[in-house]
């Protein structure tokens, strides 16, 4: 057997797959790294499976702008999968990237494959089937990304916390995670697995609390969590990242200087930041973002003022006027008619409150 | 009862002399084959002066000591009579050596810098060649960047008081990043340049002559997939370093991914490893180089509740001849000496810098000693 070069590689980097958003990229030096598995902690609704569904497009980038040049097998094993987000973003993304399917008259949602997962022994042998899949398939683009989301939906109901099952339990992550790297290193894909977190819970052992990686606690939506599945998975990934949200709930005012409106908007945030816990090459460091129409993009401290955060939605404050309303009503239809231009997809529900109003816009 | 065989032994003279009517206080009685090996079988029967040659060989035998004594001898090769006179009895200790120079031996062995000097200190300097090292803690404290630190620390000219040696990175996990490899790489060389600046002033001394490229250049990066490869590659190691002299140091990171799947038989598993550990063992002998396995913490259910232990088991804490523990304290990363056969518990902090491995800048007592 023979060592690998080194230096065969050049520049002396791994490829990496952007994210999409500059601050996230800065954060991960590139991206996600190829050939590694990387995990994304995140509590429910803080955007992982937004993040998932943007790599998979991005991974279909050419590789100068940070893609693989590839398409993506989605592995999910929660239901029910977001099909009209995943259909929202390529349309915009085709739009973003005319370029790449300009020739083949194709469409981003052709190159994401997605296959969903029910239990430990389904993802054992949908995993068989990979290899051969890479190699028989006569898609235009080569696999290049696999995203499972998420691994701990799978160990959720099989498992009892009896000694003999959670040494079962982990000797199925090793299998798991044998395998994945495997098909990494064989064909030099990214993999991203995404994984739930739990409440603490302080047990006489101190186990539950045990420190791993650059962040002491965890926390999300202000209470003190722990990522699922326990020291047994985390040592079966190269990387953790965790995303986190905090119901700060800061209300912010903004009042126009007009006597005669006094109208305001209230807007209330939902901060989301993506700290790296543990990496063989990444410094300890955060950033926060947000998740927008378009997808996920960084939050610069500049722009922060003229956008404003929804549970989840990012209005263009600017296209607003308020000088020129004088009535709460018109400046609705106003902001439904902007909103739905920019971001394609109609508001829920509005509610007045006398010269204030907010928005409540759907979830995805 | 003399058997047909038997028979013929004793017609030409092979048999021991019956034992004495009263037994001596060390008589054991010997049950190897009574015919001698070896330079008999090379011989066709037929030539005559062979009954001469085997009359030679039977001298052992007639010899008046202990039967048990007599066994060891022919065990061991001295069948005859001539062989025995002419060894001396150092000869016959298998080269058994004499303690006085086994330390001075030990003394003038270099060490490997791990580029922090208090967790140089309390290892006594470095990480000590001819020894097998086992680094475990849990994920993330940082074992990954303590291997490439090692491999890029090995290469250090021996002008600097490093090795001049090369290195062997096995990853099992997918943990090495070569971007991360050049940065510490880079990071050694300018600390060099530093030296030679700081301590050569007068005159213009030679310039440091590696480049980052060419510390990456002598790392032997080898990935297994699979325990079949593993195993694979530490049996072909042996000629692997025998064909490039100048590694000196083997690190593996880590041992354990790949035997904490689906191993059933779990003697089947402590018998892979036990003779894995052994091969290790004697490559760093051999060949007089650091063996550096890095190993993963896991739960162990002891005494009614969960406590951290190393993985792979008790019969793999055998295996390694020190052993170095990484834990956090507090927002700390240190370093604990857990088992040293010559080192002293000790603990001290380290941390993880752009730079690679470094002193923790924490102002309190860093290095423990228990």
């Amino acid at each position: 057997m023979k060592p690998r070069s080194l230096l065969s590689q050049s520049p002396t980097t791994s490829l990496k797959l952007t994210t999409g958003c500059e601050t996230l990229d800065a954060c991960l030096h590139g991206g996600f790294p190829c050939d590694s598995l990387t995990e994304i902690v995140a509590e429910s609704g803080c955007g992982k499976t937004q993040l998932c569904l943007q790599l998979s497009l991005c991974a279909q980038l050419p590789i100068s702008n940070g893609g693989l040049d590839g398409s993506a097998l989605y592995l999910h094993s929660e239901f029910p999968f977001p099909f009209r987000r995943l259909h929202q973003l390529s349309r915009l993304f085709h739009l973003s990237n005319p370029s790449i399917y300009a020739d083949h008259n194709d469409n981003p949602c052709d190159h994401v494959f997605i296959q969903n997962v029910h239990n430990v022994d389904h993802l054992f042998d949908v995993m068989s089937k990979i290899e051969s899949f890479v190699k028989n398939s006569k898609t235009r683009l080569p696999l290049k990304l696999i995203v499972l989301d998420s691994v701990a939906a799978l160990f959720r109901s099989e498992f009892e916390n009896t000694p003999s099952d959670l040494r079962k339990r982990a000797s199925c992550f090793f299998k798991i995670s044998g395998k994945l790297k495997q098909l990494a290193n064989k064909f030099g894909l990214a993999v991203v697995i995404t994984n739930q977190v739990t409440d603490f819970v302080e047990s006489s052992d101190g186990l539950s609390g045990l420190r791993i990686g650059n962040l002491r606690c965890l926390y999300s939506s202000g209470r003190r969590v722990v990522p699922a599945l326990g020291l047994a998975w985390a040592n079966c990934v190269n990387s953790r990242v965790f995303i986190s949200r905090s119901d700060d709930s800061i209300c912010q005012e903004r009042r126009e200087d007009d006597e005669r409106s006094g109208s305001s908007y209230v807007s209330r945030r939902a901060r989301r930041r993506f700290d790296i816990v543990f990496s063989p090459y990444l410094p300890a460091s955060s950033c926060e973002f947000v998740i927008t129409g378009e997808g996920i993009c960084g939050r610069d401290a500049e722009k922060m003022d003229s956008t404003f955060l929804e549970s989840g939605m990012v209005v263009r404050e600017h296209q607003i006027d308020t000088r020129s309303l004088d009535k709460s009503k018109t400046l609705r239809l106003r902001l439904e008619k902007s909103v739905e231009s920019s971001l394609g997809h109609r508001l829920n529900k509005t509610v007045n409150f006398g010269s204030l109003s907010y928005h409540t816009y759907a979830n995805f | 009862m003399v058997t047909w065989t038997g028979l013929e032994h004793f017609r030409v003279g092979r048999f021991n002399p019956p034992p004495p009517a009263i037994e001596a206080d060390d008589f054991v009685y010997d049950l190897r084959p009574r015919w001698p090996r070896g330079e008999e079988r090379g011989k066709s029967p037929a030539i005559e002066e062979s009954f001469h040659s085997r009359r030679t060989f039977m001298e052992t035998w007639r010899l008046p000591l202990s039967s048990s004594i007599r066994g060891k001898l022919i065990s061991a090769g001295y069948t005859s009579l001539s062989s025995i006179s002419s060894v001396s009895s150092t000869d016959l200790a298998r080269g058994a050596r004499n303690a006085w120079d086994m330390l001075h031996e030990e003394e003038a062995l270099p060490r490997i810098t791990t580029s922090c000097s208090d967790l140089d200190k309390i290892l006594g300097g470095g990480i000590s060649c001819r020894d097998v090292t086992e680094i475990g803690g849990v994920p993330g404290i940082g074992k990954t960047q303590i291997g490439i630190q090692l491999s890029v620390n090995v290469q250090i000219p021996r002008e600097f008081g490093g090795l001049g040696g090369k290195a062997i990175y096995i990853d099992t996990e997918g943990s090495f990043m070569v971007e991360r490899a050049l940065q510490i790489a880079e990071a050694c060389v300018e600390d060099m340049e530093e030296y030679t600046g700081y301590m050569h002033k007068h005159f213009k001394a030679s310039q440091v002559q590696m480049k980052p490229r060419d510390i990456l250049e002598n790392i032997f990066y080898f990935r297994v997939c699979s325990y079949t490869e593993q195993i694979a590659l530490v049996n072909h190691l042996d000629k692997f370093i025998s064909e490039n002299k100048d590694v000196k140091v083997v690190i593996v990171d880590s041992i354990t991914f790949h035997f904490r799947q689906d191993f059933d038989d779990l003697a089947q598993r402590t018998r892979v490893l036990s003779e894995m550990a052994l091969k290790f063992m004697k490559l760093a002998k051999k060949f007089s180089l650091a063996v550096v396995l890095l190993n993963q913490v896991t739960t162990k259910y002891t005494e009614g509740s969960f406590q951290l232990a190393l993985a792979l088991g008790d019969s793999w804490s055998h295996s390694c001849t020190n052993r170095v523990i990484l834990y956090w304290n507090g927002d700390e990363r240190y370093a604990y000496i857990d088992k040293s056969p010559s080192l002293p518990s000790a603990s001290a902090s380290y941390t993880v810098t752009g730079r690679g491995l470094r002193n923790s800048s924490s102002s309190s007592k860093r290095v423990k000693m228990m």
